[in-house]
């Protein structure tokens, strides 16, 4: 027994090796530069072979570098409107689904109209909304509301009836009343669903400030607009310089989520690790 | 005398036909631990649903402490431990045991209103450190139910109960799905707490050995439809520590209500 271990780690690298591999994780982060030089590369030639389908490189960061400050005042504009309109979409999901576990009926009423509504694409309701509401904040508050408000509220009403039987007949027992019920057990019980909803949601939400953008363009300005506006003059440098930041943006927000999730729920990683 | 756990002339049917309880009548005075065993589908855990108040029977009377089963869950009269600790996973042991206590806070007054029901101080959080302590769980008090080992979590869910200070303690199977070990050691736990809290036990199981163990009362019942068709009383002295389990009277009383039991598979008529 204690020759066949003593073998088995010696094929292995030493205790000194296997620390140094660890700490610079190359396992982790060599793969995804491998694939990204790839595709860099790919780009690249693609760029000097055709210059109609791709800029260079070197022309996509020029025109960060010199024009930061306005690629960095219109990504504020999206920013804002992505993050309020989440967040109105947010409240009035979560209310609903409060309402809907509390009540069977609301529940049938509301449920359909939000699945025709889940269905529907919004991309084709926000010119009409342009129509509507003008060239201001309010028709991109309300797409991104629109886009982010179904995947919280099935989460949301999933979450809040997740609750198992045993423990409801406990607190029933106490005749806990529905407000009590509702703020220590069920709430709790739904965050892990609600934060699974936010992490959908959160890159959802620039989608809709952008697609709100685009079809309002020139109006409170945003990276949706400096596309339109630079794609309509051939400026390809200016477009992936905006998608690039657009990219940035999601990741950050998600990164945000994450760390909120890792405090807020660390019960819960307990429970599943 | 209308004080502990009375039923009389109860009927319950559910949607599909089943009779779950045909003309059952209990008496339960206070203080007693009274253990209902019987094959699946004999009933015994909706009778304790019905006491609970969280079914209602469509026949005869229910009544805890001389009220209803909801008046007395206002008043908090009742602790219920489920099959599964039911613990919530995000609270630490002592907020879980805690919680229902906050909860209902009117409680205390509608206690004084129901006639004979002393008035008694609510466990304040000493008491509850005490009373996990004595289960235990001293270590424990802030660890997450995860943290815990099922029969630890057991535990917790019982000292939850006891922590209201209920007239009647309802216990449903709360041992099945333990390893006989900690199974044996928690039953030795459930007596010494109870032994000093002195409530009303009801309690579920399919284990004779534990109902014998535990018990004032046996009470046997059977299927189709759901009915007692034996109650056993247990006049074996207290303390009943690990070394009762290997005597004769034990044993005695143990194949009394396995006769019991076999009687009960008998489907009346057919014999």
């Amino acid at each position: 027994m204690a020759t066949t271990l003593s073998r088995s780690v010696d094929s292995r690298p030493t205790r000194t090796q296997r620390g140094v591999l660890q700490r610079l994780r190359i396992s982790l982060w060599m793969p995804p530069l491998v694939l990204i030089s790839v595709l860099a590369l790919a780009w690249q030639v693609t760029a000097v072979e055709m210059p109609f389908l791709l800029p260079p490189l070197q022309d996509v960061a020029a025109t960060l570098a010199t024009e930061l400050p306005y690629y960095l005042q219109n990504a504020g504009i999206t920013l804002f409107e992505s993050v309020a309109g989440l967040a109105i979409g947010f409240v009035v999901a979560f209310g609903l689904a409060v309402l809907t576990s509390e009540s069977a009926v609301i529940r049938r009423a509301v449920m359909p109209v939000a699945v025709v509504l889940n269905v529907t694409p919004l991309v084709a309701i926000a010119p009409a909304l342009v129509v509507a509401f003008g060239f201001g904040a309010a028709p991109k508050l309300i797409i991104t509301a629109l886009i982010c408000f179904f995947p919280i509220l099935i989460n949301t009403a999933t979450g809040l009836r997740s609750v198992p039987q045993q423990v409801l007949q406990v607190y029933r027992t106490v005749r806990a009343s529905r407000l009590e019920l509702l703020l220590h057990v069920r709430v709790p019980s739904a965050l892990p669903y609600v934060f699974a909803a936010l992490r959908i949601v959160f890159p959802l939400s620039i989608i809709g400030a952008v697609v709100a953008e685009l079809s309002a363009a020139g109006a409170t300005g945003g990276l949706g607009t400096v596309i339109s506006t630079a794609s309509s003059m051939n400026q390809l440098a200016v477009v992936y310089a905006s998608i690039f930041i657009l990219a940035l943006l999601g990741v950050a927000l998600l990164g945000v989520i994450t760390l909120v999730e890792r405090r807020v729920l660390r019960w819960h990683r307990g429970t599943t690790d | 005398m209308n004080a502990g756990v009375r039923l009389h002339g109860v009927r319950k049917t559910y949607g599909d036909g089943t009779v779950a309880l045909d003309d059952v009548s209990l008496s339960v005075p206070p203080g007693r631990f009274v253990s209902l065993i019987g094959p699946s589908g004999c009933g015994k855990s909706t009778l304790l649903r019905l006491v609970a108040g969280l079914e209602a029977q469509d026949h005869g009377q229910v009544s805890v402490h001389g009220v209803s089963p909801e008046d007395a869950c206002a008043a908090k009269l009742i602790g219920l431990v489920p099959q599964t600790p039911a613990l919530l996973p995000w609270l630490d042991v002592l907020r879980n045991v805690t919680l229902p206590r906050r909860m209902n806070r009117r409680a205390a007054a509608r206690r004084a209103e129901i006639a004979g029901v002393e008035a008694r101080a609510v466990l304040q959080e000493p008491d509850m450190l005490s009373l996990l302590a004595r289960a235990g769980l001293a270590e424990a008090v802030h660890r997450l139910p995860s943290q815990l080992s099922g029969g630890m979590q057991q535990r917790v869910a019982i000292v939850r109960a006891f922590g209201l200070r209920p007239d009647v303690l309802l216990m449903d199977e709360p041992f099945s799905a333990l390893d006989e070990f900690t199974r044996e050691a928690l039953q030795e736990q459930l007596l010494d707490l109870w032994d000093e809290l002195q409530t009303t036990v009801l309690f579920v199981t399919h284990s004779i050995q534990e109902a014998v163990r535990l018990s004032d009362t046996v009470v046997v019942m059977a299927p189709d439809p759901g009915r007692v068709v034996d109650v056993i009383d247990i006049d074996l002295p207290r303390p009943r520590g690990q070394q009762l389990l290997e005597q004769g009277r034990f044993h005695a009383y143990e194949d009394r209500v396995r006769n019991a039991l076999r009687g009960a598979w008998r489907v009346p008529g057919a014999a």
